[in-house]
């Protein structure tokens, strides 16, 4: 390994330089301690170092805020606000038949390592994203399941076929960043966009800077330069706004969130619910299924383990998404009732006295715990034996993905899943096709509609997945919703900024203007 | 003259305890915090058979009740957590965890550190050798690896989380032992015992443990203390001890959040834990003094002081 | 002294193999990697593809030999997580930890000596009641607890210190300061401990009998001897900080080697979690060995 005689090297200069750093801090502190950053910078503390700053890595929410549209750009903006897509290195797309789309691609934008943006860039980010050599997020998270055939008919023209025909695929285009064509299959450490900021410096575990780039191809942002800082725990972010230390903090805590001239909450784009296991009786039972969903007092959760301005939710997706059934309204809470349907199911000869787990992953989201132990005396109050496990992340996902174990017992597992792309297609062949890894039930018919609304475009997509939609919530009673969540940042009063759904997984210092 | 001796014995025992009441009674701080322990103790026994289903109780919409109001009735004295919850019932009920926890992982790692101690110290063989580098190795391996493992493998139940805390404790006594007993066996007392031709046993037993006790008690005393915040430690990681199991460690982690809004959450834990161990040292520096000859006259004329 | 020297080098070496073994096989225990890499919804294909990538799906014994065939040459093997290799990440944030633990453990060392050994002298008096009383609370606390009420007392409420991260001197205040209450409280009852044994002891009281009645004289005779229970509180107090002082890391955004050892075992990257422990148990048996040594020096009858 090359490493090896750096790392001796390396120890030998760490002994060195404990004194030289002691000293070097003492002449920074006598300088620099007054030195106020420049008025156009800003601070922005994340709750995790990144992992790594590779642009097909942008799928997770701490690389997306840093890398995103900030360094590195895609061709497809997505308008969150409205779900409408928005040009970005690409000016304009059509389809050219079922299963193509052409692409014009923007002129004379260049990458920060000066090198011009043509079609050949777009080919290549997308053969790195689904190769085999590098595992990008990307690719496994929105790229599987099809082959897209790219072809370059000029520099700034692409051809893309994609099999299965995807509808979609301009909106698939707003997920892959574009890298320059002569980046290498391994991760980078130094990354390369076409966007207004670049990397100019990063201290593992301490702090990444971007600055501003010259020859940016749009509109000249306000911020000169950004900072980003990394601190886990919520407290201490929400303090560093209030010390001066810090402008955005796009996550604190709820008990943080307590000064409304700087704390925002915006709609997070996940959503909590029960998955329930229709394999294993009593959960077989609608009524049994019915019976939970009555028994949770959704509105006691509101403004006292979970955020006010959450939501009691009634899809597995964000009110924002295309095909949102505003006619589906949240199972009242009637322990009465619950009760009764209980007694009806028993009556009938369903178990419904046997001992339900109820798995949940220890910090899911902020109070899970606690969610989870109300929930488990919601459903006692009702009659169910309901027993809590709390799991570590990765054997919770073993029990949350299939192949299922054999043998088990019933079960409900609480789980908070994120679509924040628009279409529910991301989410619901996972969560409810009979072959899907996290389903619990199988259903034909809906198996039918959903594979009519992934093939339809328009209003006869959003028409059909209306009717998905009604048919889990209402017919099949498939799971337990719980909430639409939200998230708290703390903005500092200096900046006019104010988050929105995206800020769950980008941050573009673009849109930061100071007032 | 034959039925004297049994009966002397009594009443030398009897006023040997005489001895040590009064002894008790002269330190003021010492009695107070074996008051405190007698009810913590009680509490880890009787407190979950009366208080389980209070302690249980959730009210969302009554939740984080300040304290200081009996309004609500006298388990909800010290207030309400994050649940609604009693905290006074739950900080009675979680005694019994937090005991258990504490005390059994204190008690085990005491008994396999010192006994491993005890071998290497007195060997000079290759037990002197390995057994040392067992600690080393012990103190490398990760305590959170170890919990991740259990909690992986096994249940995060309280069984589990001692076998961990014990674990990662042995090491400090069995080199604090094995360090004791070097210095012990070059000591006039030992060698003259060993040239008068006393057992390798009765040599350790009579003459070396007496000696080390009071240190490794020490420690064990301290130990309870850090234990019990290692248990809270990695409840704030995550990988503790889950509910609705409680301890006092859990319940101080869990209140975290609220330190700035509601500050009873995870102070009147936190408090159980101070008092606890402080009172736990007090006792061990009593018991120090007390149990050694040539300290005692500081709380005989303590006693006279104040009779 | 030499050939004690070269038997411990091999007696640590074999435990560090032993321990690279048993975290090697332990930490597989715990699960594959790939589901935590991989989104939830990552296709199956995605995910035959990760294991392939990272060899995951050989027999165990087989990524053993392979990963020990690597480590005689030296490569402690890439970060799943980081894309980069695992020792560098491990150098990075071990520098850090190593000035935190030296900082502190010297300060910590310098003021139980000193405090307990006072104590000690008085027995029951009002410094030592004081002492004892305060230094138990402060190591019976809940070190979170006394950060982040430090954190909202000298930053956010007098804007004395930075709340948090590296960078300047004033940095470091909080840290050490927190990492330092719980081992001064510890070390300072075992010095006071031993003192008070040893202030009783035969040869002190010979030593005034001689007439060697100088506080001063007496005092560093004392300590001498009480020395020994002492360092091995030290050595156990400052392996806790150099395997990690993750509670304050965490809340201090501080990037050191503990926060790095339970983020890599809570996603399960090994490589990373192998050259952490490595090491660490490196600077524990260095650190250990100089204990033994300090042993010797301190009593010349112990002998290795």
């Amino acid at each position: 390994m090359p490493g090896t005689k750096n790392t001796l090297h390396d120890t030998e200069e760490t002994c060195m330089n404990i004194r030289s750093y002691l000293y070097g801090s003492a002449i920074a502190l006598a300088v620099a301690i007054p030195a106020f950053a420049q008025d156009s910078d800003v601070t922005i503390v994340l709750n995790e170092d990144l992992e790594t700053v590779e642009p097909c890595m942008t799928s997770q929410s701490n690389i997306g805020r840093v890398i995103q549209q900030n360094i590195s750009e895609t061709l497809v903006e997505l308008n969150t606000k409205d779900g409408s897509l928005m040009p970005r290195l690409a000016e304009s797309w059509e389809a050219v038949d079922e299963d193509t789309w052409r692409f014009a691609l923007r002129q004379g934008v260049s990458f920060s390592d000066g090198s011009a943006f043509d079609a050949a860039d777009v080919v290549k980010s997308y053969e790195r994203a689904v190769s085999d050599q590098i595992v990008c997020e990307i690719g496994a998270k929105y790229f599987g399941g099809m082959t897209l055939d790219m072809e370059v008919v000029d520099d700034h023209t692409l051809e893309i076929t994609s099999d299965p025909a995807q509808p979609i695929l301009p909106l698939l285009m707003s997920t892959l960043t574009i890298v320059p064509s002569e980046t290498p299959f391994e991760f980078m450490q130094q990354p390369v966009g076409t966007g207004p900021y670049e990397m100019t410096e990063r201290n593992v575990g301490q702090n990444i800077t971007l600055e501003r780039r010259d020859d940016y191809w749009g509109e000249v942002p306000a911020v000169t330069k950004a900072t980003y800082l990394f601190r886990s725990d919520d407290a201490v972010r929400a303090a560093m706004v209030a010390t001066g230390e810090a402008d955005i903090v796009p996550l604190i805590g709820q008990e943080q969130a307590t000064n409304p001239a700087t704390d925002f909450a915006y709609p997070n784009s996940e959503t909590t619910y029960l998955r329930v296991d229709h394999g294993v009786a009593p959960l077989d039972d609608i009524r049994v299924r019915k019976a939970m969903n009555m028994a949770v007092d959704r509105e006691a959760f509101l403004g006292t383990l979970l955020p006010q301005d959450a939501e009691a939710a009634t899809h597995i997706v964000p009110p924002s998404t295309l095909g949102w059934n505003s006619d589906l309204s949240p199972w009242p809470y009637d322990p009465e009732q619950a009760r009764a349907l209980l007694e009806e199911a028993k009556a009938d000869g369903v178990p419904v006295d046997a001992e339900i787990t109820m798995i949940a992953r220890i910090g899911n989201f902020p109070n899970v715990t606690e969610v989870a132990e109300a929930l488990t005396q919601m459903f006692g109050d009702v009659g169910l034996n309901v027993d809590l496990r709390m799991y570590e992340v990765a054997e919770w996902i073993d029990l949350y993905s299939k192949p299922f174990a054999e043998g088990r017992g019933p079960s409900i597992l609480l789980a908070m899943h994120d679509n924040s792309r628009g279409d529910p297609v991301f989410s619901m062949f996972f969560k409810y096709a009979c072959e899907g890894l996290q389903s619990g039930f199988c259903s034909p018919e809906l198996d039918q509609i959903m594979a009519d609304a992934t093939a339809a475009t328009g209003d006869d997509r959003a028409a059909l997945w209306k009717d998905a939609f009604a048919m889990i919530h209402n017919d099949l009673v498939a799971d337990v919703f719980l909430f639409h969540m939200v998230g708290f940042s703390r903005v500092a009063e200096r900046l006019d900024f104010t988050p929105t759904i995206a800020t769950n997984s980008e941050l573009q210092l673009a849109q930061i203007n100071f007032k | 003259m034959n039925p004297t001796p049994p009966q002397s014995a009594a009443v030398k025992e009897k006023s040997k305890f005489a001895a040590f009441w009064s002894m008790l009674l002269a330190d003021k701080l010492a009695l107070a915090a074996v008051i405190f322990l007698l009810i913590v103790i009680t509490c880890a026994f009787i407190g979950p058979f009366f208080l389980e289903y209070d302690a249980g109780r959730q009210n969302l919409r009554g939740r984080n009740a300040p304290p200081f109001d009996l309004s609500r009735g006298w388990q909800f004295f010290l207030g309400g957590d994050q649940l609604g919850r009693p905290l006074l019932a739950r900080i009675i009920v979680a005694a019994h965890n937090t005991m258990m926890v504490a005390g059994g992982s204190v008690v085990a790692a005491m008994a396999v550190g010192g006994t491993l101690g005890l071998i290497a110290g007195n060997s000079r063989g290759r037990a002197a050798q390995i057994i040392p580098r067992l600690a080393d190795v012990i103190m490398s391996f990760p305590s959170l690896l170890l919990a991740v493992i259990v909690l992986y493998m096994l249940e995060p139940s309280v069984g589990n989380i001692i076998i961990v805390l014990a674990i990662t404790r042995i090491p400090i006594y069995l080199r604090t032992t094995c360090a004791e007993i070097l210095e012990v066996r070059e000591r006039m007392f030992v060698q003259a015992a060993k040239v008068m031709g006393a057992s390798e046993m009765r040599i350790i037993f009579r003459h070396m443990l007496p000696v080390i006790f009071p240190t490794l008690l020490t420690i064990a005393t301290l130990d309870f203390a850090f234990v019990m915040l290692a248990e809270s430690a990695l409840s704030f990681l995550g990988i503790g001890i889950q509910p609705p199991e409680i301890t006092w460690g859990l319940m101080v982690s869990q209140g975290r959040p609220y330190l700035t809004t509601a500050w009873w959450l995870s102070f009147w834990p936190g408090l159980a834990i101070v008092l606890t161990t402080l009172s736990l040292n007090l006792l061990s520096n009593w018991m120090r003094t007390a149990l050694d000859p040539k300290q005692r006259w500081r709380l005989e004329i303590g006693d006279r002081k104040n009779g | 002294m030499k050939s004690f020297l070269t038997k411990r080098a091999y007696a640590s070496l074999i435990s560090l193999l032993f321990l690279v073994v048993a975290v090697f096989f332990l930490s597989r225990l715990t699960g594959d990697p790939t589901n935590l890499y991989l989104p939830v919804d990552a296709s199956l294909e995605a995910r035959e593809n990760f294991r392939a990538l990272h060899g995951l799906n050989d027999p165990l014994i087989v990524q053993f030999g392979r990963y020990l065939a690597d480590l005689a040459m030296l490569d402690f093997g890439e970060s799943i997580r980081r894309s980069r290799p695992a020792l560098d990440v491990v150098l990075e944030a071990f520098e850090w930890t190593l000035i935190l633990a030296a900082i502190t453990m010297t300060v910590v060392t310098i003021s139980a000596i000193v405090v307990g050994s006072l104590a000690a002298f008085r027995v029951g008096g009002l410094f030592d009641r004081t002492a004892t009383f305060f230094s138990l609370i402060g190591a019976s606390a809940p070190d979170f607890w006394i950060a982040i009420v430090a954190i909202v007392l000298f930053s956010v409420n007098l804007g004395w210190l930075p709340t948090s991260g590296t960078g300047t001197v004033w940095h470091w205040i909080m840290p050490i300061g927190v990492l330092f209450v719980r081992p001064f409280g510890l070390i300072l009852q075992v010095v006071r401990g031993s003192m008070i044994t040893a202030l009783g002891s035969a040869y002190v009281k010979t030593a005034r009998a001689k007439g060697v009645a100088s506080r001063p004289i007496i005092f560093v005779h004392a300590l001498r001897n009480a020395m020994l229970p002492v360092i091995t509180v030290i050595g156990d107090q400052a392996a806790a900080i150099l395997n990690g002082a993750v509670v304050v890391e965490t809340i201090f955004g501080f990037p050191g080697v503990g926060k790095l050892m339970i983020d890599s075992i809570l996603q399960r990257d090994f490589a990373v979690v192998l050259a952490a422990i490595m090491v660490t148990a490196l600077a524990i048996f260095v650190m250990n060995l100089l204990i033994d040594l300090a042993y010797s020096v301190l009593d010349p009858r112990i002998r290795y």
